[in-house]
């Protein structure tokens, strides 16, 4: 029994997520047979793409042990770039795109510099930084929905197909695996991991931990862009308040999910796309069965303390 | 004078993993006695006095507490019953007063349960009185003197109704003057009954206020009894040990290379650190081993420090390699050929969630990687070569770092710099909690370095180790160079003189 409950928690932070995936698509299938459709599961797929984007590009703050609490005005903030590039300066397409990112790019390079520079929380910065980026959105933007007419290849980013697969899912595929490879082929991503584990050996080892950090929150700002633009895109319109507030929670639920700790040092991006993947699961089954929008809510996130209460229950254990 | 045993181990033991820190050791203050604990480093007093004080459950053996058996493995339960200790490091919140200090956690509480201020105020001016010492009650404490605030964690103590007050290295931060005060304090307290265990480096301190003294080798108890049947040489010989250890007898027997080829690595002039180090001179050789010795406290790890660019010094000049220098962090004195051991392997030195693997390579990535992207093959050669020729165990690259030995994961930190081939090595305390026979494997590879003609600046509080190592050392005493010498020139004896200061 005792070796049991020991296997179990080695286990945990390995298999829990992949077979509470399985079980939560197995008990929607048997409820709703619609549920297990090829088309379903590509619809999934698309709608947590913007999510996924996010998430991915993310994962590097948290391993660091840091927060970024303000992709949801970045996201929108973004949009509104593009659009004012293609409507009012009439930029080409890729150029606006690109500028679009590199404002998500400037907006992280900003926090990461004052949480590294100055050794500050990450959680005040970049809500500092969320309240700055949204006030500045409504100033340019305002309040109003600015449509995006006749741009055809601005309308396909979201809403385009690739071999039968939306173009969306598409950059969500290729973002997570310049991210997996990031990690994993370069030693930027052992350095992200170790500022995590050990800021202070990282930096006796003469790592130039600040760079690596703000690096991180460069990343972020650029996947929050590039999420935006891509929701900009889907629904036809650029505005100040899209990425409402909840927007960065269901960004760090996801991650969080994944494996990847708050207090740094662990995490990985394929892991953290199947946290997302779980999340859209749930999402998307729920309203398949008619659930009601508020229990959705409390179940959501019974199931998301429950499962972070397992895997911390599982490291203190076996650490 | 009472003879009533207050605090009592009997057969205490501590194991960690296979690493025997204390074994069937016994232990007991009597009323009104200042007891001295003397040892080297890792002889086991820290892992005695955390069993006595709770902090640590024992493997085997009992607490005893006024003649009764006390739980084990709980600091609440031991302050209760008036076991108290006095750490290095100020416990104290320098922002609050003295009296708030005092009494902090466990205020004396009126009958609405808000905090009982003349009560408070009461109780401790009684104190005060009883035991005749000199404070001010709301001075804040970060106001007060290194001294007065020892002070102020006797009253805590006192506070408690401590019969038995543990002192851990209470004059690490003190001046000679101040000692002098705590020295009387300390007597006071005897003559009311309290007992005291006096930990200290310092022999000069153990023989001016101590009755008894018990001194401890590799975990054990090798001599205790009065102060009055131990002459100051049988002291140390017992500290240190007849026999030196199998580790050092091997070293030992190496011929030393003082100023080792003759050509100078690393000349540092009159540097200086605000309120920390002075006037800090001293040449390091290629191909010697140079060791840095002194008190806990005595700077050298801040001297280390400014030197590889994680602190900056304030005044003098430094020259490494024939150039004159000033890092402005560690990234730019590894890239001169700097490799620097810290001190504290878990927090300083390890990435203890990663691999072996990650470990070894993380203080050279541009060699096994290319524009940021891993050369796999290099990254394995690399590890397969350090695990071997450090003999790490287990042999496995993928092995996390937290689940190793303490000797392993000194070695695979030793490693870590060892790849980036340095000219230079610093070393601080290598060897802390590291087992005999992964000692001798540090050594080893130490003299081995020493050979291909790196320069190492080891520093080392281990009497026994800077005897067995050093080709030459160098003193430090509260922040400045005292002594430098060839290792011949000075025995034992006289070193041990000199790092506490006493120039007699």
């Amino acid at each position: 029994m005792l070796s049991l409950i020991s296997y179990l928690r080695t286990a945990i932070p390995t298999y829990a997520m992949p077979v509470a995936l399985l079980i939560v698509i197995g008990l929607f299938g048997a409820l709703a047979p619609v549920f297990l459709t090829p088309a379903n599961f590509t619809a999934i797929i698309y709608q947590m793409s913007i999510t996924g984007i996010m998430a991915v590009c993310m994962t590097f703050v948290i391993m660091t042990g840091g927060i970024d609490l303000s992709v949801g005005p970045v996201l929108a903030t973004s949009g509104l770039v593009v659009f004012f590039l293609l409507h009012i300066a009439h930029f080409p397409l890729f150029p606006a795109v690109v500028l679009g990112i590199l404002t998500g790019a400037v907006t992280g390079a900003i926090s990461g510099l004052v949480i590294a520079l100055f050794s500050l929380p990450a959680m005040i910065v970049t809500l500092g930084m969320l309240s700055i980026v949204r006030g500045s959105a409504l100033l340019a933007g305002g309040p109003d929905l600015h449509l995006v007419r006749e741009q055809p290849g601005f309308e396909f980013i979201g809403n385009g197909f690739l071999f039968g697969i939306p173009f969306a899912i598409w950059i969500f595929v290729a973002v997570s695996l310049l991210l997996i490879f990031i990690q994993k082929r370069t030693t930027f991503g052992l350095q992200v991991a170790a500022v995590g584990d050990n800021e202070r050996a990282a930096y006796l080892s003469g790592r130039r931990v600040k760079l690596v950090k703000m690096m991180t929150y460069v990343i972020c700002g650029m996947g929050a862009a590039l999420a935006g633009i891509i929701q900009s895109s889907q629904v036809h319109t650029a505005a100040a308040t899209y990425g409402e507030f909840g927007t960065e929670l269901d960004v760090i639920a996801a991650v969080v999910l994944g494996g990847a700790s708050l207090l740094g040092g662990k995490g990985s991006v394929a892991r953290t796309i199947l946290g997302v993947l779980f999340l859209a699961v749930l999402n998307n089954g729920f309203n398949i069965l008619n659930v009601p929008i508020d229990y959705q809510l409390i179940i959501k996130g019974g199931i998301i303390v429950i499962a972070l209460s397992l895997t911390e229950w599982a490291n203190s254990k076996v650490a | 004078m009472s003879k009533q045993i207050l605090l009592e181990g009997r057969k205490l033991s501590k194991t960690f993993g296979r690493f025997v820190a204390l074994q069937e050791t016994d232990f007991a203050i009597h009323a009104g006695e200042v007891h001295g604990l003397c040892g080297s480093n890792g002889a086991g007093k820290s892992t005695l006095i955390k069993i006595l004080t709770g902090a640590h459950r024992p493997t085997g053996g009992e607490v005893h507490v006024n003649g009764t058996l006390a739980p084990a493995g709980s600091p609440l339960a031991m302050l209760e019953l008036g076991v108290a200790c006095i750490y290095q490091h100020s416990n104290l919140i320098p922002a609050l007063t003295v009296l708030d200090n005092v009494f902090l956690g466990r205020p004396p509480k009126t009958k609405l349960g808000f905090i009982d201020a003349t009560e408070q105020r009461r109780k401790a001016e009684a104190l005060l009185e009883k035991y005749n010492i000199d404070l001010d009650l709301d001075a804040q404490v970060s106001t007060l003197a290194t001294v007065k605030q020892k002070e102020v964690e006797i009253l805590k103590a006192l506070a408690l109704d401590a019969q038995v007050i543990l002192m851990d290295e209470p004059t690490a931060w003190l001046s000679h003057s101040e000692v002098r005060k705590l020295h009387d304090t300390i007597a006071r307290l005897r003559a009311l009954g309290v007992g005291l265990v006096y930990i200290s480096h310092v022999l000069d301190e153990v023989f001016q206020v101590c009755d008894a003294v018990t001194v401890m080798r590799d975990g054990a108890v090798v001599w205790n009894g009065s102060i009055d049947e131990i002459t100051r040489p049988e002291l140390v010989d017992r500290m240190v040990g007849n026999d030196l250890g199998e580790a050092s007898r091997s070293v030992a027997a190496e011929p030393r290379h003082p100023k080792g080829t003759g050509e100078i690595l690393l000349s540092a002039r009159d540097l200086g650190m605000t309120n920390t180090f002075e006037d800090i001179s001293f040449d390091l050789y290629k191909g010697e081993i140079l060791c840095l010795t002194g008190l806990i406290g005595s700077k050298r790890t801040e001297l280390l420090h400014s030197i590889f660019g994680s602190a900056k010094f304030s005044a003098g000049t430094l020259d490494v390699l024939g150039r004159s220098v000033r890092y402005s962090s560690p990234s730019e004195a590894i890239a001169a050929g700097i490799g620097f051991v810290p001190e504290d392997r878990l927090r300083d030195g390890l990435l203890l969630d990663h691999s072996v693997s990650d470990n070894l390579i993380f203080a050279a990535l541009d060699k096994v990687s290319r524009w940021g992207f891993w050369n796999n093959r290099a990254v394995r050669e690399l590890t397969e070569r350090q695990i071997r020729d450090l003999n790490v165990k287990p042999a496995d690259g993928s092995k996390i770092v937290k689940r190793l030995s303490g000797g392993n994961q000194q070695k695979v930190l030793l490693g870590k710099w060892l790849e980036i081939e340095p000219k230079i090595l610093f070393l601080d305390e290598p060897t802390v909690g590291v087992d005999v026979g992964a000692k001798a494997e540090i050594y080893a590879i130490l003299r081995k370095l020493r050979a291909q003609g790196t320069a190492i600046l080891l520093v080392s509080s281990d009497m026994e180790e800077v005897m067995a190592i050093a080709d030459r050392i160098a003193v430090m005493v509260s922040g400045r160079m005292t002594m430098t010498c060839a290792a011949d020139d000075i025995t034992q004896e006289e070193l041990v003189l000199q790092i506490s200061g006493g120039n007699k």
